[in-house]
C-alpha cells in the first residue's frame, strides 16, 4: 500500500523550455484528471540537475517526456545522459517533441527512448497523445475510486 | 706524231687487197634519186683519208677519232668517211703500192670524193705520184714533215695542210723549268731496224743544252735493259722519251707505248716527252703534239673545204702543240699543278672524293640537314605539344579544384537553406500550437460568454490553423525529400498501391469512390520513400480533383518498356487546361481557389523533385473537365 502511495505521488517530470507547451501539456493532462504532479525542468542543464537531486534522495518520476530542441543542453544529449546512468536509466522517457526528422528519430531510439510522439499541433490530437501517454505509461498511477 | 717519225723504208710502198663492198653506200646514194626522180639531190660530201700504218696502229685510231670528231659542222652532213691504209709495214715494196694505186682507183672509180687525207709522208707521196689519175679533182690535205712545194700547193684542186715539228726544245725547257737543279738528261729511242735517225734529230737539237746538263743516250735497249737502266738513274736527272720499239725474246713486235708503259712504274726520275699519246702511259708530261692535236686540225680544214673554201686558200701551217701533262706522274713526282705554264693541259686528274661526289655529297648533307631540321620542328612541335597537355592538364585540374570548391559551397549553401527552411517550418509550429490550443480552450470554457459571431470568428482561427499547419507539414515535406539520403530498392508495384488505396479507401469512406488497379505485377527500381510519396500525392490529387464528380473513378495502371516504367493515376475529375501543365509541377503553384479544392501547391512540386532525383519523369495529360492522367516514368537501371 505504501508502495502504490509513493507511487501515486510519483511526479512526471517534463523538459520544456516553451511556456505555451508546458502550459498546454499541463492543461492536456488535468483534462485527463491525472493525479501525478508535473514537475518542469525549463531547459537541458535543469533537467541534469535532476540527477543529483534523485541522488539526493527526491523521488524519481515516473515517467519523463523530453523536448528535443532546447537551449543550452539539447534533449538528445540530456537523454544519452539519463540512458547512459547506472541508476536512472530504467526511468521511461517520452520523447515529445516537434521534430519529424528521421535522424532525431532514430538517434533517440538509438539512445534509449522508450517512445518518441510528434507534438501534435492541433489541442485536440494533443490531448489524444496526453491520454495515451497516461494510459500506457501512468496507468498504474490513477488511483482506484 | 707518231706515224710521222721515220722509219728508214718509207719509200717501200706496200699495197694491201683490201675489199670494201660498198652497196650499202651505193643504194643510199641512188636512194633519193630513186625517191625523187629527175631531181638528183646534191650528195653528200664524201671524205677518203689514207692512213699509212694499218687500221689497229694506235695512232691512227687517235686521229680517226679526232679527225671524226672534228667534222661534225659540215654544212650540208653527216660526212661519207672512207678510211684507207698504205700498210706499208706489212706489205713493204713498189709493186704493194702500185696494188693498192690501182685497187683505189677501181674501187673509187663511180665515187666522188671532196677531200683526199693523206696522214703522214708516205700516203702524200702516193698520192702526189699518182695525182693524174688517183683523185685527181679532189682537194689533198697532209700531215707532213715535208711538203710538197709551192706552186704544187696552189695548182688546182689545191692542197694544204700541217707541218709537224720537232718539239725536243720546248719539252727540255719545261722539264728545265720545273726542276730548275736538272744535271743530266738521258735521251731514250731506238728501232728494230736501229735506225738512229731520231737519235740525230734528238743529238742536233739538244746539243745547245750541253753546257748545261750531261746527256746520256740510251739507244736501242730491250724493254729488260730499259727497265733495268731507268730504275736507278742518279738524282737531278731526268728522261726524255723519244721513240722506242723492239722486238721482243719471241719476235713479236714491242710498240713504242708498251716500252714507256714497262719502265715507266719503276723509272727513278721523272720520264718527259714529246708525243701526247704518251701522255697517260707513264710520261709526267711535255710540250706535246701528235695524231690527237693533228686528227682535230686535220678534221677542222677539211671541214673548211667542205664548206665551200679552197684547199690552196688555207695555208699550210705547223701542227698543234702544246705543254701537257698527266696528272698523277705530277703527283708522283711532287710538282704542283700551279707551276705549271699558263695553257697547260693536264690529264688524268683523279678527283678527289669531295670533287668526284660533290653532287651526292653536298645531296646527302643537304637531305640530312633537312632531316636533322625536320626532326628538330617535330621535336619543338612535340615540347610544345606536351608543354600544352601540361598546361591543359593543369587547368582542368584547376577547374575540377574550383568546380569541387564551387559544388561545395552550393551544397553548403543549399543545405543551409534547407536547414534554414527546415527550422522556419518547424518553429512556425510551436506558435501555431499555441493559437490552436488556446483558441479551442477559450471556445470550450467560454463559449456562453460569446455570441454566434464570435464563435465563427474561433472558428475561422482554428480553419487557419489547420490550413497553415498543413502547409508547414508540405514545406517539411518538400525539403525533406530534397534532403534524405537517396536508396535505390526493387518496388513490386501491387503490393504498394494495393496498401496505399486500402489507406486512401479508410481515409475516404464517406465518398464512393471507384479505384481500379491494373500493375501485371510489374516493378520499379526506386527510391521508396519519394516513390510512396509520389503516389500518395497522386492518389491525393486525383481524390480532391473529383469531390464534385458523380462517380469518382481513379485508374492505377502501370506500362513496362524497354528502358523504363511508367505508372499513371487516371481520375475522371474537373481536369485541366494543358496550357498551364508546367505550372502545376511547380512549388505553390495552383489552378483553383482554395476554398472549392484545399491545397498547399506543393504535392506535385513534390512528385516532381523526387522523380528528378530518381532520374525519372513526372508529367500529366488532362483537359478541363476530361479528367486528367498523372504519369511517373522511371528507368529500368
Amino acid at each position: 500500500m505504501s508502495e502504490t502511495r509513493t507511487k501515486a505521488i510519483r511526479p512526471i517530470l517534463l523538459v520544456e523550455d516553451r511556456a505555451i507547451d508546458i502550459d498546454l501539456t499541463k492543461r492536456a493532462f488535468s483534462k485527463r484528471k491525472l493525479l501525478n504532479p508535473i514537475e518542469v525542468a525549463r531547459d537541458g542543464e535543469e533537467a541534469l540537475a535532476y540527477l543529483d537531486r534523485w541522488e539526493a534522495g527526491e523521488p524519481l518520476p515516473i515517467c519523463i517526456l523530453l523536448d528535443l530542441k532546447m537551449p543550452k543542453v539539447s534533449g538528445l544529449e540530456v537523454l544519452r545522459r539519463l540512458k547512459g546512468h547506472p541508476r536512472f536509466s530504467t526511468i521511461p522517457v517520452i520523447v515529445l517533441t516537434t521534430s519529424t526528422e528521421d535522424e532525431d528519430v532514430n538517434e533517440a531510439y538509438r539512445l534509449g527512448c522508450n517512445s518518441y510522439i510528434v507534438k501534435p499541433v492541433e489541442f485536440e490530437n494533443f490531448m489524444n497523445v496526453a491520454s495515451n501517454i497516461e494510459i500506457y505509461w501512468c496507468a498504474l498511477n490513477i488511483p482506484s475510486k | 706524231m707518231q706515224c710521222l717519225h721515220f722509219r728508214g723504208f718509207e719509200e717501200q710502198s706496200h699495197y694491201s687487197p683490201l675489199v670494201r663492198i660498198v652497196l650499202t653506200c651505193t643504194f643510199l646514194f641512188l636512194l633519193p634519186a630513186i625517191l625523187y626522180g629527175q631531181k638528183p639531190a646534191r650528195p653528200k660530201p664524201s671524205v677518203l683519208v689514207l692512213y699509212w700504218y694499218n687500221k689497229d696502229f694506235l695512232g691512227n685510231e687517235i686521229f680517226e677519232q679526232h679527225f671524226k670528231n672534228a667534222l661534225k659542222n659540215v654544212s650540208n652532213g653527216p660526212v661519207d668517211y672512207y678510211p684507207e691504209y698504205l700498210e706499208e709495214d706489212r706489205f713493204p715494196g713498189k709493186e704493194q703500192a702500185q696494188l693498192l694505186h690501182d685497187h683505189l682507183l677501181r674501187k673509187y672509180a663511180n665515187r666522188n670524193i671532196d677531200v683526199v687525207v693523206a696522214v703522214s709522208d708516205p700516203p702524200l707521196r702516193l698520192l702526189l705520184e699518182h695525182r693524174h689519175d688517183l683523185f685527181p679533182n679532189s682537194p689533198i690535205v697532209f700531215v707532213a714533215i715535208k711538203p710538197p712545194a709551192k706552186d704544187v700547193l696552189s695548182r688546182p684542186p689545191g692542197m694544204t695542210g700541217i707541218l709537224p715539228a720537232s718539239t725536243h726544245k720546248q719539252t727540255v725547257d719545261l722539264a728545265l723549268s720545273l726542276q730548275p737543279d736538272t744535271e743530266q738528261l738521258f735521251f731514250i729511242s731506238g728501232t728494230p731496224e736501229r735506225d738512229k735517225r731520231l737519235e740525230t734529230i734528238a743529238r742536233t737539237e739538244l746539243r745547245q743544252y750541253e753546257d748545261k746538263l750531261k746527256i746520256n743516250y740510251l739507244t736501242d735497249l730491250s724493254i729488260d735493259e730499259l727497265v733495268a737502266g731507268t730504275s736507278n738513274l742518279p738524282p737531278h736527272s731526268i728522261i726524255l722519251y723519244g721513240w722506242q720499239q723492239s722486238l721482243g725474246p719471241d719476235g713479236r713486235f714491242i710498240e713504242t707505248w708498251d716500252h714507256l708503259a714497262a719502265f715507266s712504274p719503276t723509272a727513278s726520275v721523272p720520264i718527259y716527252g714529246m708525243g701526247s699519246a704518251n701522255v697517260g702511259r707513264g710520261i709526267i708530261g711535255g710540250f706535246v703534239s701528235g695524231s690527237e692535236e693533228n686528227g682535230q686540225r686535220i678534221g677542222e680544214m677539211v671541214q673548211r673545204i667542205l664548206n665551200g673554201e679552197r684547199a690552196q686558200d688555207i695555208p699550210v701551217e705547223n701542227a698543234p702543240a702544246g705543254p701537257m701533262f698527266d696528272w698523277r706522274q705530277l703527283q708522283r713526282w711532287n710538282i704542283s699543278e700551279t707551276r705549271l705554264p699558263p695553257g697547260s693541259v693536264v690529264r688524268f686528274k683523279e678527283l678527289s672524293f669531295w670533287q668526284r661526289y660533290k653532287l651526292q655529297i653536298t645531296g646527302v648533307i643537304s637531305l640530312l640537314l633537312l632531316q636533322t631540321a625536320f626532326i628538330a620542328v617535330l621535336l619543338v612541335e612535340r615540347r610544345r605539344r606536351r608543354m600544352a597537355n601540361k598546361a591543359l592538364d593543369r587547368l582542368n585540374a584547376e577547374l575540377e579544384t574550383r568546380i569541387d570548391a564551387r559544388t561545395a559551397a552550393l551544397n553548403a549553401k543549399s543545405r543551409e537553406l534547407e536547414t534554414f527552411a527546415y527550422a522556419v517550418a518547424h518553429d512556425l509550429k510551436a506558435p501555431l500550437r499555441g493559437i490552436d490550443g488556446y483558441s479551442r480552450l477559450l471556445l470550450e470554457q467560454y463559449a456562453a460568454n460569446l455570441d454566434h459571431e464570435g464563435r465563427a470568428f474561433l472558428r475561422t482561427i482554428q480553419d487557419s490553423t489547420d490550413e497553415m499547419n498543413q502547409l508547414i507539414d508540405d514545406l517539411l515535406a518538400y525539403s525533406r525529400m530534397e534532403r534524405r539520403e537517396l536508396k535505390s530498392a526493387r518496388i513490386e508495384l501491387a503490393s504498394v498501391i494495393h496498401s496505399l488505396v486500402q489507406e486512401k479507401k479508410r481515409e475516404e469512406a464517406v465518398r464512393a469512390i471507384d479505384f481500379v488497379v491494373d500493375v501485371n505485377g510489374s516493378a520499379v527500381l526506386a527510391d521508396p520513400n519519394g516513390f510512396n510519396q509520389s503516389l500518395r500525392n497522386y492518389l491525393d490529387n486525383a481524390i480532391k480533383f473529383t469531390a464534385n464528380v458523380a462517380a469518382p473513378r481513379i485508374e492505377i495502371g502501370s506500362r513496362q518498356n524497354k528502358d523504363s516504367c511508367i505508372v499513371w493515376v487516371k481520375d475522371n475529375g474537373i481536369g485541366f487546361d494543358m496550357k498551364y501543365h508546367d505550372r502545376i509541377f511547380e512549388i505553390f503553384q495552383r489552378l483553383n481557389v482554395t476554398e472549392a479544392f484545399p491545397g498547399t501547391g506543393i504535392g506535385l512540386a513534390i512528385v516532381r523533385k523526387a522523380m528528378e532525383r530518381m532520374g525519372g519523369r513526372a508529367w500529366a495529360d488532362s483537359a478541363p473537365d476530361q479528367g486528367a492522367t498523372f504519369y511517373l516514368e522511371l528507368p529500368n537501371e
